[in-house]
């Protein structure tokens, strides 16, 4: 986000950059090599003034006994005592790690998506951004060899880092397609497994440091971002691990594995690595504070920025989590695991992942789901997925059965004037007590009926009489004296749950299709909801080629073939159906007019 | 891509072994007039769905292609729809979003007047999201105004509104008018 503008510098190409970099590095090393071939040329660097004859011919003499080694050697020790060699050498470096990432995205990500590209670049100037922050505003570093030191060091890390980013973005863009080929996985988790011993070997590396020279304060800071670098290294490898796992065999062969098991294992892992990161960051940023001596600068500013940031996110984590436990808790306390006749008897999957259901739990409505389904969907929402009853979070449901009847209502309201029953004797096995004649389906489940005086059912009518002037009162006044409320009123006018009598329609043929779509269990849904008046004669059923329908191929070309050329036979079927219609109309209309003239 | 949501990244095996399963199911038993699937199945959270315009209404005979997009904790959040083709309706907005009660999730409410019972919920699926529409195209629901133009016409000047449909039908089918 900082220096975006930075973007927009002209950026030579690879090619010529690294061509550059070669000729320049070679210019240098012609130069060096002109110093080295003088062998007193470290002497001569030292004593300006050489006047001793014998000592030149003495040197010669053993110039031609060094080696090709020795030669190189010296050829480096002095391309590094030349200040403008060294830069060379640096600029060679950066080159070879440019063209190094260059092959490393070449052999594992082929080519980069816009966002990846926009992404690793937010990132690459966030970091160079926090790190200049960092070795100025917070070390103040003084001298040119510590700044190149740094450079190095964070030029390595962040390296890593961009290339774990990269790998995570890619994971999760693959984690959207089943078909992805096994081997790409592969070395995706390789060069995260790279990554991971890397980091691990710079830890190493700067535990080194502060064992020989560095302070431990220094070390603080290269072991806190090393560490920040594995812990995101190994949280996308696991997250891998799991959605490998997860997705082995989606296509098409279901296998008898329980999403159960493995959602606490997940959460837990995404929770733990998350919180660690966070954690670690949040350390890492409070020391720099701490560590900068001078508290009102910019670094400062920006590093209280971070920590704020840090802080909310950590806290939002937090307060995530306790309503993971808690609705953990609630489920345990009021909904029981259903049992295995329980199981048997409603074969159906979970309505939720649509998979098997070897343990579930069930509701006070009686509709089993996975523990785990059921826990993500309760986490934000709190009502049974399949019939809409408001589940309470705060009261025990078994305690309260009156209660819960009205509630139950919800799911049936449409029926008119039935039997008040559930789906499955269980139901009432669970609740022995219990039986409702519903008279008005009408009534809204989360109101308890109130006594309301006949003037204020007449104030409330005038109101929905305002918005729905063609409705007429008697009508309205009588849902008003079950619902009890204006809004549930007008919501049962718009959902076309009040029926009109017949004259007063402005169209007859108006009536909610979708309202059976939304209280009907699965698997029954296709029969019921389906309006007759939509179905389309079955006329070309039987001039579709027989490898179009009735086929899942477990090949995804297969599958994207198949439904390009079912898509194109729908268009051509629809084209020939419509102009032929058309014809006749226009045909029709002709006689007509041939008759009628 | 990116939500609040702590479970997104760790769900999304979950929504796409849920929706290789809704894909096999609509591909064995089509419903009629409907056809939906993965564009490119290297993103499965992309669908295109072409939905034939229901009998005996304005909107018969037409083929309208649409795009579905699924969220990554799908299905615990509704996808979003989006006609791609020129549309004319009360419910769907200028640029083809479709405004229908079961595509919005059970906390948001932009009209204010749904019942929660009509909206998102994991039981839901592609395959009833698209007969919705279908029942849409037949029953504009003109309280809702995605598409105010469409819905004073729908209201006033049904003719007109017809002959602007059978327009756009003839434009998804390629028959010039
Ligand atoms: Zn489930
Ligand atoms: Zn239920």
């Amino acid at each position: 986000m900082p220096m975006v503008f930075l973007d927009r510098l002209p950026v030579p190409s690879i090619r010529v950059y690294t061509t550059i970099s070669i000729a320049i590095l070679s210019c240098s090393v012609y130069y060096a090599a002109q110093i080295v071939k003088d062998p007193a040329w470290r002497t001569n660097q030292t004593e300006i003034a050489v006047g001793d004859g014998n000592n030149v011919t003495g040197n010669g003499i053993a110039n031609d006994s060094r080696t090709i080694g020795v030669h190189l050697e010296e050829l480096l020790a002095c391309m590094v005592q030349e200040p403008g060699c060294i830069w060379t050498l640096i600029n060679m470096a950066y080159c070879v790690l440019i063209l190094l990432g260059k092959s490393i995205q070449k052999l594992v990500f082929g080519e980069l998506r816009v966002s990846e590209r926009q992404h690793l670049k937010d990132k690459f100037w966030n970091f160079v951004f926090y790190k200049f922050i960092f070795v100025f505003g917070v070390l103040n570093v003084q001298y040119m060899d510590e700044v190149i030191l740094w450079c190095a060091w964070f030029t390595a890390l962040g390296f890593l880092s961009l290339l774990s980013q990269l790998c995570k973005d890619r994971f999760e863009y693959l984690s959207f397609s089943p078909t992805t080929p096994g081997w790409s996985h592969a070395r995706l988790l390789g060069l995260l497994a790279a990554i991971l011993a890397l980091s691990l070997f710079m830890l190493l590396l700067c535990a080194a440091a502060a064992f020989f020279f560095v302070s431990f304060n220094t070390f603080a800071f290269m072991a806190a971002e090393c560490i920040l670098l594995g812990v995101r290294t190994i949280h996308v490898m696991l997250r891998y691990a799991i959605h490998l796992y997860d997705t082995r065999g989606a296509a098409g062969n279901t296998s008898p594995r329980s999403w159960d098991k493995r959602g606490p294992l997940a959460y837990y892992t995404e929770l733990t690595s998350e919180l660690t990161v966070l954690a670690v960051d949040f350390l890492h940023h409070i020391h720099m504070l701490l560590w900068s001596n001078i508290f009102l600068s910019m670094a400062s500013l920006v590093i209280c920025m971070q920590l704020r940031y840090l802080f909310h996110e950590i806290q939002r984590r937090i307060t995530k989590h306790r309503n993971y436990l808690a609705v953990l808790s609630h489920m345990k306390q009021n909904y029981p695991m259903a049992s295995r006749d329980e199981l048997a008897e409603n074969s159906d999957n979970c309505a939720i992942c649509w998979e098997k259901m070897e343990s579930a739990r069930k509701l006070p409505c009686g509709h089993l789901f996975h523990n785990s389904c059921l826990q993500s969907w309760l986490e934000q929402d709190t009502s049974c997925p399949t019939c809409r009853l408001t589940l309470s979070m705060q009261a025990n449901h078994r305690d309260s059965p009156l209660e819960l009847a009205v509630v139950s209502q919800t799911p049936v309201r449409r029926n008119e004037n039935h039997f008040f029953h559930f789906d499955g004797s269980r139901y009432v096995s669970w609740l022995p007590s219990f039986s409702v004649e519903v008279t008005h389906s009408r009534l809204r489940g989360d109101i308890l009926a109130l006594a309301h005086s006949n003037s204020q059912l007449d104030a409330m009518a005038r109101q929905v009489e305002q918005l729905f002037p063609h409705y007429p009162k008697n009508i309205i006044l009588e849902d008003l004296r079950v619902t009890r409320s204006v809004e549930l009123t007008i919501e049962n006018i718009l959902d076309g749950r009040l029926i009109l009598p017949h004259h007063m329609m402005e169209e007859p043929e108006t009536e909610p299709v979708a309202q059976t779509q939304t209280t009907v269990l699965p698997g029954s849904f296709a029969q019921n909801s389906w309006d007759p008046r939509f179905d389309i004669p079955a006329a070309d059923s039987g001039e579709e080629p027989s490898n179009l329908g009735g086929r899942f191929s477990k090949s995804s070309i297969e599958r994207e073939l198949i439904l390009q050329r079912r898509k194109e036979h729908m268009l051509l079927s629809a084209r020939r159906r419509y102009l032929e219609k058309h014809r006749n109309s226009e045909s029709e209309t002709r006689n007509a007019n041939g008759n009628l003239s | 891509m990116i939500t609040d949501n702590l479970y997104v990244n760790i769900m999304a095996g979950s929504a796409l072994r849920r929706l290789m399963a809704e894909y096999k199911q609509l591909t064995l038993n089509p419903p009629e007039g409907i056809i939906a699937g993965p564009i490119n199945e290297e993103n499965f959270f992309e669908w295109e769905a072409l939905i034939t315009g229901p009998e005996g209404t304005c909107f018969e005979g037409g083929v309208f292609p649409a795009k579905l997009i699924f969220p990554p904790d799908y299905p615990l959040s509704p996808p979003k729809m989006q006609f791609t083709c020129e549309m004319f309706h009360p419910n769907i907005y200028a640029d083809g979003r479709v405004c229908i009660s079961i595509l919005h999730a059970p906390g948001d409410d932009p009209m204010g007047y749904e019942s929660s019972a009509e909206r998102w919920s994991p039981v839901q699926s592609v395959e009833k999201i698209l007969l919705s529409v279908v029942s849409m195209l037949a029953e504009p629901n003109d309280e809702s105004g995605a598409n105010v133009d469409a819905a004073k016409m729908w209201r006033e000047d049904r003719p007109e509104f017809e002959r602007i449909a059978q327009k756009l039908v003839r434009k998804t089918l390629g028959i010039p008018c």
